[in-house]
């Protein structure tokens, strides 16, 4: 019995150990970063919570918000979400995502915003809640993609979010209530499932799966993708606010992240 | 007569390398859409500034220009559907940057 619950313990401490391994990335992945004129002006998105590299997926509930920020104005695009199901080739059970369309109309960018409902996440005694964003460009018009949706914290390109090659540095700006946190954590991951990835990305050993950056005195991290497909930045922050669970106020982790897209040069 | 070539040559490499570099940082597009018997166009650079007096040309499937106009101070310029198929739409602006948009009949 004895034995039972020490190898029941080891296993606990096993997943623990491998799960700070893995970073949480909130996720928005378009079928497209660029819209010309001769491309499909139907985009397919996919929204969910997963760990970028290792491919692996956790369960998403329906988000609180997800829309477009263009020209100023958020456009609510909730009511166009469908539950779909998902995994990695080595999880054994299907993941709940959500998928959309949107027919893009018009030139400018588009930047797709969601804001989860908290993730319980046992393993770090805490909710995790990511601000997620991606901007698709559509017709020349290249306006917009350095705005701030305005959501509690979130990520401003300071490099042109698409248009992307791969080794090239992307900055941002890491923003908590509009203003620059200095000295933040940003976690950065590839995502393997990228269409086109040649062949899976494996890790030598754990500090390879998420890179970490930290932000300047002005809230300002760069960092140098060297793939080409989907990159995610997760800059991390404890909200000042609790939620509770099971009676008990717990914290709340709070990500700004944003995606964007690389291609090599050909 | 031999430095005076070069310079003329080298004057002329500079003019247009400047042109080459312009016609790539300020790329013109053009966007048209149908609104009942309208067809509505933009001309644009990618920074958002318009493009103001230029030319638009509309050909139809077999190269015939159907309308000829100018934008105006919006880089805006419409004009009445001619025909319900597939209309090729030219934005043409100074310095040779020119642009196409095709109009598919399956948007009118």
């Amino acid at each position: 019995m004895k034995h039972i619950f020490t190898g029941s313990a080891i296993i606990s401490c096993l997943l623990g150990w491998s799960s700070t391994g893995q970073a949480h990335f909130g996720a928005i992945i378009p079928s497209d970063d660029i819209i010309s004129q001769e491309d499909s002006k139907k985009l397919q998105i996919e929204i969910k919570f997963i760990h970028p590299l290792e491919m692996h997926y956790m369960d998403m509930t329906k988000p609180k918000q997800f829309g477009i920020f263009k020209g100023g104005k958020k456009t609510d695009l909730l009511p166009t979400l469908t539950e779909a199901k998902g995994k990695s080739p080595d999880q054994d059970k299907n993941f709940t995502l959500w998928k959309t369309e949107y027919q893009i109309k018009r030139p400018g960018d588009y930047t797709f915003y969601v804001e989860p409902t908290p993730y319980w996440e046992p393993a770090e005694d805490s909710f995790i809640v990511h601000y997620t964003k991606v901007c698709v460009n559509a017709l020349g018009l290249e306006e917009g993609w350095d705005e701030p949706v305005g959501l509690e914290t979130e990520i401003i390109p300071l490099s042109r979010p698409y248009g992307l090659w791969t080794n090239n540095i992307f900055t941002g700006q890491v923003l908590f209530k509009g203003k620059p946190v200095a000295g933040t954590e940003v976690e950065i991951e590839y995502l393997n499932e990228s269409p086109g990835n040649p062949a899976i990305v494996k890790a030598p050993s754990d500090p390879y799966f998420t890179q970490v950056v930290k932000t300047d005195a002005n809230g300002v991290f760069s960092y140098a993708m060297p793939r080409a497909g989907w990159w995610g930045f997760a800059a991390l922050n404890e909200a000042d606010w609790k939620l509770k669970k099971d009676g008990v106020e717990k914290g709340v982790e709070i990500g700004a992240v944003y995606w964007v897209h690389t291609a090599d040069m050909k | 007569m031999r430095k005076h070539l070069v310079t003329l040559c080298l004057l002329s490499h500079f003019l247009l390398l400047c042109t080459t570099d312009l016609a790539l940082a300020h790329k013109v597009s053009i966007f048209a859409y149908v609104e009942g018997t309208t067809v509505f166009t933009e001309s644009y650079f990618p920074d958002g500034k318009v493009v103001e007096s230029g030319l638009i040309e509309v050909f139809d499937k077999n190269n015939t220009k159907l309308v000829e106009g100018k934008t105006d101070n919006k880089g805006l310029f419409h004009f009445p559907l001619p025909k319900k198929e597939d209309l090729t739409i030219v934005i043409n602006a100074s310095m040779g940057h020119k642009n196409s948009f095709l109009l598919k009949a399956s948007e009118m």
